[in-house]
């Protein structure tokens, strides 16, 4: 409709003839372009670093466990159940996924972690050193000292335990768990390193130490785990790799369930959900207050243009090709705020992105659904996003300019041209 | 009357054993219990217990040294299995502190574990504490006072006091009048529900005493799952003073 004809020169020139308020007009709506790319960008950024955080410092993005495991964590459901299974068959199989970048498993058990006349209830976790910090980033965390070592009586802890505690590298811990026997299993330990993950929950009741020693601690044997925890390279990819690993492992017939991060923590993905949502509704303010400054323009355009239109009229211009002129050169005046908007978008988006800047003077981590995010401007690069606001920018132009052009489609051109 | 007597049987209480059914005449519910629990613990106590543990995944049963002192001290240590041989816990006050032979070291039980298992038992270190303190921490009145399956029973029921520092919502509690000896106990949670239940059974004259030497505590949500204890002996008034309940003592290993 738009393609062809002298309607698309008439608009575009039409732009030239007050260039001041079209690059008004265009510097309007490519600064709302900047406005909802970056608080998308961010809003993203923001949703990302949640999932990052919450499924990356221990929990992972997806996790293997006996179906009866959850919600109770009772120590005697591992996989396989009570004859337990080939654990490292089993971790090679989850980590063959090509969205899976490594996988490891856990042994889990609550007791109490004493030191002196100080006691506190720990979540001890038996960890397989070489592969955790492939997993986690829990490991990577140690502030002070290091991470156990295999086939050792060492442990990891907490800042904020080891702190209630009074102990220092190397000092000694004693733990005593009930056993899957129903012994109290209880031995000592020295500490090897203190974590701080920036999770209070985390910092006061983990201990880490190597798989094997926690295992005998609680008396089980080494083929039993309660859990293989994987890491994926992109985290909305854990769902499709769930299924694919659970057909993969379903011929062992285990009774295990392979649960992605989304289904490990719903509430996460209920916000990520509801923070998609909310993109369109930015977009939808930011340009619904960007069709009003259009449309100003526009009315004020076509009525100094009205003897111009009245002349077309007369000379048997057809008033749908007003309509068109005036469309083109709202469209024209979208293209131009769309290169400007992206220009001055493009280098801010990849700066933030890059090296987001760190609002950690004006306040301090905080925490969100249990996970730790860093006060910065992190921004994500969504380019189907951005393709989507470039659209709506045009949309908006063309909406705005809609009831000018009918005005000036109906100018009546005898009246008009009278002076009238 | 029965006040003077009541002071008479606290302190003999031997003779107060003999003499139960003649006591009681306008008592509160708060002396009955009072006296409940001093039957059953004497000044101070020694005896030996097998403890039995059923659960879904797992049953063992250990052997143990009991010894008491008033309501503030017990001592515990076990004997068998040989894993656990030496294990022992010691109350003092509120303080619940175990031994553990193997590591040669004692920790003290944080009050936020209180209602953890006891050595695996379906008994609280909690159980341990407050257990003789029923009167201090629950107001009790008489529920039920008549016949149940044709022996003369009272039914007390026991509430929390507001300032009290207890887990229960309520705690119904079964004495039988005859001989003040203690039936069974139902814990119920602060909502109503029924928890677990504690059964008393197989009364014996243990050290010239009549006491219920099998005590049952069954959960439940888990009614497949028990622990019973079983005194094997018991002897009363033995003169132990409270040095014995030290951590030192603790440690060391009692005779």
């Amino acid at each position: 409709m738009l393609s062809s004809g002298p309607w698309w020169r008439i608009g575009w020139r039409n732009l030239g003839r007050n260039r001041r308020r079209t690059a008004i007009t265009a510097a309007g709506l490519a600064f709302g372009y900047l406005a909802v790319v970056v608080l998308i960008g961010w809003m993203d950024g923001l949703t990302a670093e949640m999932i990052e955080s919450g499924t990356s410092t221990f929990a992972s993005q997806l996790q293997v466990h006996d179906q009866e495991y959850r919600p109770e964590r009772k120590i005697y459901d591992t996989i396989g159940g009570r004859d337990g299974a080939d654990v490292y068959s089993l971790v090679r199989e989850v980590a063959a996924d090509p969205a899976i970048v490594a996988a490891t498993p856990r042994v889990y058990a609550g007791g109490l972690v004493s030191s002196g006349e100080s006691t506190t209830a720990g979540i001890l976790i038996g960890i397989d050193p070489d592969l955790e910090p492939q997993v986690s980033k829990l490991l990577r965390s140690v502030i002070d000292g290091r991470s156990p070592r295999i086939d050792t009586r060492e442990i990891l802890i907490g800042v904020e335990m080891a702190r209630q505690l009074g102990v220092g590298l190397g000092d000694e811990i004693i733990l005593v768990v009930p056993a899957a026997d129903g012994s109290m299993g209880n031995d000592l330990y020295s500490v090897s390193g203190i974590f701080r993950s920036g999770l209070a929950e985390l910092d006061a009741t983990y201990a880490l130490m190597p798989i094997g020693s926690l295992q005998s601690l609680v008396v089980l044997s080494t083929d039993r785990v309660h859990e293989i925890a994987a890491a994926t390279t992109d985290p909305w990819l854990a769902t499709e790799a769930a299924a694919r690993i659970a057909e993969r492992l379903a011929p062992r017939e285990l009774g295990i369930e392979i649960e992605p991060w989304t289904r490990l923590r719903p509430e996460m993905l209920d916000y990520a959900q509801l923070a998609d949502a909310w993109n369109g509704v930015i977009i939808f303010i930011v340009f619904a207050i960007a069709i009003f400054g259009v449309a100003n323009t526009m009315l004020m355009a076509t009525y100094e243009r009205r003897r111009e239109f009245a002349v077309m009229l007369a000379l048997g211009t057809s008033p749908f090709a007003i309509v068109r002129t005036v469309l083109a050169e709202a469209l024209s005046l979208g293209a131009i705020s769309l290169v400007l908007g992206a220009l001055i978008t493009t280098p801010i988006m990849f700066w933030f992105y890059k090296a987001p800047p760190d609002l950690g003077w004006f306040y301090g981590d905080y925490t969100f659904f249990g996970a730790l995010i860093r006060p910065q401007l992190k921004v994500t690069l969504n380019p189907p996003m951005w393709v989507w606001t470039a659209l709506a920018l045009l949309l908006t132009a063309v909406l705005a300019s809609l009831y000018p052009a009918a005005r000036a489609a109906r100018v009546p051109p005898a009246d008009t041209l009278s002076g009238l | 009357m029965a006040n003077t007597f009541t002071r008479l049987a606290r302190s003999l209480p031997f003779v107060f054993v003999f003499l139960p059914a003649v006591a009681h005449g306008q008592e509160t519910a708060e002396e009955i219990i009072d006296r409940v629990d001093r039957i059953l613990r004497g000044e101070s106590s020694r005896g030996t217990a097998t403890m039995e543990v059923v659960t879904e995944h797992w049953e063992r049963s250990m052997t143990m040294k009991v010894w008491s002192l008033g309501t503030e001290y017990s001592l515990v240590r076990i004997t068998a299995p040989k894993k656990e041989a030496g294990t022992a816990t010691l109350k003092a006050g509120d303080e619940i502190w175990n031994y553990l032979p193997r590591v040669d070291r004692t920790i003290k039980i944080p009050p936020s574990m209180m209602m953890g298992s006891w050595m695996g038992s379906h008994f609280t270190n909690d159980d341990l504490v407050k257990e003789s303190r029923l009167v201090e921490d629950y107001d009790i009145e008489i529920a039920y006072e008549g016949e149940r399956d044709g022996v003369a029973v009272w039914e007390f029921d026991l509430r929390p006091k507001q300032e009290a520092a207890v887990v229960w919502g309520r705690i119904e509690y079964q004495v039988r009048k005859d001989d003040l000896m203690p039936t069974w106990a139902r814990y119920y949670d602060e909502d109503g529900n029924l928890v677990r239940m504690l059964n008393f059974s197989d009364y014996r004259v243990m050290d010239d005493r009549l006491v219920p030497t099998v005590m049952t505590m069954r959960p439940e949500d888990k009614p497949d799952e028990h622990t019973t204890i079983r005194y094997r002996d018991l002897e009363f008034n033995i003169g132990l003073d409270e040095s014995f309940f030290s951590l030192r003592a603790l440690r060391s290993g009692g005779r």
